[in-house]
């Protein structure tokens, strides 16, 4: 009798957990599709062909988003670039580099908690010292330092990513490109950056779908631009800062155009995060 | 170095015309940090032959194969000590260029390496470091790198495609293969068959005694039987020692120190 009380105890207990577990997986993905719903509802009525041609528009004008999307991708572009060179490199120095001596693992354990900061720093922070660096002593906004913040924020993620991917690369693969004469320079560059390119797209992709919704940073650094501009040294408008300016606005069509900004954003994102998978699903398979 | 244990080393190593020898191992320490892994070890090893280096797991035989082309080098902590003479020249001596020294002592590893590219370009990998040379001589070479390791007909209507879709047993012929395009002088193989089914292995063999007209080829092996079917000379070593240096034939039929005839008739090991 005992023993079959403890039993429909236990039987209890873990069916409450199991639907507590339950519950929470349920609500998180309700919340996603409630905001995708949202987004898909507002955003998809306003799309038409001005939303990529014409620029914000004042209110109650006729007006599109294309300042905003081109300068958000000239920022997120010179971001990624200057990103993944210094994250790569620097992942690079971490993975195989690092053990040289007392010195250089000294350095890189240096290298790899400042990295680990970095990479959960609030972005505001990021973008108030890009502020002080790059706009301040330049009397004005500009693109530049918006793309600086937006690197800054990327390339801890490459570096990371870099540094993971060749460490999984088999010892024995470094020793062949060097047993055939081949200076470790030339072993890492010409295999294994090769053999490890599917995890560092990776790496990168998912740090440009970070840093394209980030808002803080820019409205530090690059503020933005009721006209299209293409001149890095001047304010460049922004999605996320065209999202942050009308969706706090009263006008109907300043709010239905953040909408929009929001739904390209995430269709971005999910975008990218697809293709991480596909890829990374064939990175297993080879 | 005098062996303060009460255990005494005997080693046995036959002698070989001083002008057959390309390669001459003499009085080799190895430290694993403070570890020593190689306990005075010399030994020649003959021009166009094989030489197997055979022992229990931990015997140090691959320890000394990684000393003779300096692939320990890339590990800060590991040394040697003694003399790795090519030619007469030292490879351990502090000014040797390492690069040029592994492009004429080539290596196989274990487990098959192929480089994430085309056949071809695995092959061609090697010689582009050193060799300028036009895209028809690349291509023969290629082709005669193949051949001596038997995957040319195996490979010829794909050698544009990924290196990585071939079977293990290709992947190490290829390896051989890209070993053999950079034209080295010796070539050292660290268990190179432990990976393959019998057939494989059976071809890896047949390459190797091909091969063995053009290079001097050290081998280190597991199989007792491979090291009997393929080498000219075999070296039993044993707690990174060298116990017994003979021809092949005499060290399976008559080996001279007990430890080797204990092995060998897997009285250990």
């Amino acid at each position: 009798m005992a023993l079959l009380d403890r039993r429909s105890r236990r039987k209890a207990a873990n069916a409450v957990f199991v639907t507590f577990c339950t519950g929470a997986a349920a609500l998180a993905i309700m919340t996603l599709f409630a905001i995708l719903f949202s987004l898909v509802v507002k955003g998809v009525s306003g799309i038409n062909l001005d939303i990529f041609t014409m620029s914000t528009p004042a209110p109650d004008s006729r007006g599109g988003l294309a300042n905003a999307i081109v300068g958000s991708v000239m920022l997120c572009t010179v971001a990624m670039v200057g990103a993944v060179t210094v994250g790569v490199l620097a992942g690079t120095f971490l993975a195989e580099y690092a053990g040289l001596n007392r010195w250089t693992s000294a350095y890189a354990s240096i290298v790899r908690f400042l990295n680990d900061v970095l990479l959960s720093a609030p972005s505001i922070l990021i973008g108030l010292f890009v502020y002080y660096i790059a706009v301040k002593p330049v009397h004005g906004f500009n693109g530049w330092a918006g793309a600086l913040a937006l690197g800054l924020i990327a390339a801890p993620v490459v570096t990371r990513t870099t540094e993971d991917v060749l460490k999984l690369q088999a010892k024995q693969l470094r020793e062949s490109g060097v047993a055939l004469g081949a200076p470790m320079w030339v072993t890492i560059q010409k295999i294994l950056w090769r053999a490890s390119q599917g995890g560092i797209i990776t790496g990168a992709l998912l740090a440009f779908a970070r840093i394209s919704g980030e808002t803080a940073p820019l409205l530090f650094t690059s503020l933005g631009n009721q006209f299209m501009n293409l001149d890095m040294t001047k304010p460049i408008s922004n999605l996320p800062a065209v999202i942050f300016q009308f969706g706090l606005s009263a006008y109907d069509d300043w709010q239905r155009l953040a909408w929009v900004g929001a739904l390209l954003i995430a269709a971005t994102v999910l975008t990218i995060n697809i293709i991480v998978r596909v890829l990374s699903q064939e990175q297993k398979r080879s | 170095m005098s062996d303060s244990k009460t255990e005494v080393y005997e080693s046995f190593v036959e002698e070989i015309p001083a002008d057959t020898i390309k390669l001459d191992v003499k009085n080799l320490n190895f430290f694993y940090g403070k570890n020593q892994s190689l306990h005075n070890v010399s030994i020649p090893f003959q021009r166009q032959s094989i030489t197997g280096l055979i022992g229990p797991s931990g015997c140090g035989k691959s320890t000394l194969l990684r000393a003779l082309n300096r692939i320990y080098a890339l590990y800060p902590g590991q040394r040697a000590e003694g003399q790795v003479l090519l030619d007469g020249e030292n490879v351990l001596d502090r000014g040797m260029d390492l690069s040029l020294l592994r492009a004429r002592v080539g290596m196989v590893f274990q487990q098959p390496t192929p480089f994430p590219m085309s056949i071809y370009d695995n092959v061609a990998f090697g010689v582009r470091l050193y060799e300028q040379i036009s895209k028809a001589d690349l291509d023969q070479r290629v082709e005669e790198s193949l051949r001596r390791s038997a995957l040319w007909n195996e490979v010829k209507d794909k050698l544009h495609t990924s290196g990585l879709g071939l079977s293990g047993g290709q992947q190490q012929r290829l390896c051989v293969a890209r070993t053999i395009a950079v034209r080295p002088e010796v070539i050292l193989l660290d268990e190179p068959a432990s990976a393959l089914d019998p057939i494989s292995t059976a071809k890896l063999e047949e390459t190797l005694v091909e091969l063995k007209a053009d290079y001097t080829i050290v081998i280190v092996t597991h199989n007792l039987q491979q090291a009997a079917r393929i080498s000219d000379h075999a070296a039993f070593m044993f707690l990174g020692r060298l116990i017994e240096f003979a021809q092949t034939a005499k060290l399976f039929d008559n080996p001279r120190a007990t430890r080797t005839a204990d092995y060998i008739t897997g009285r250990f090991g």
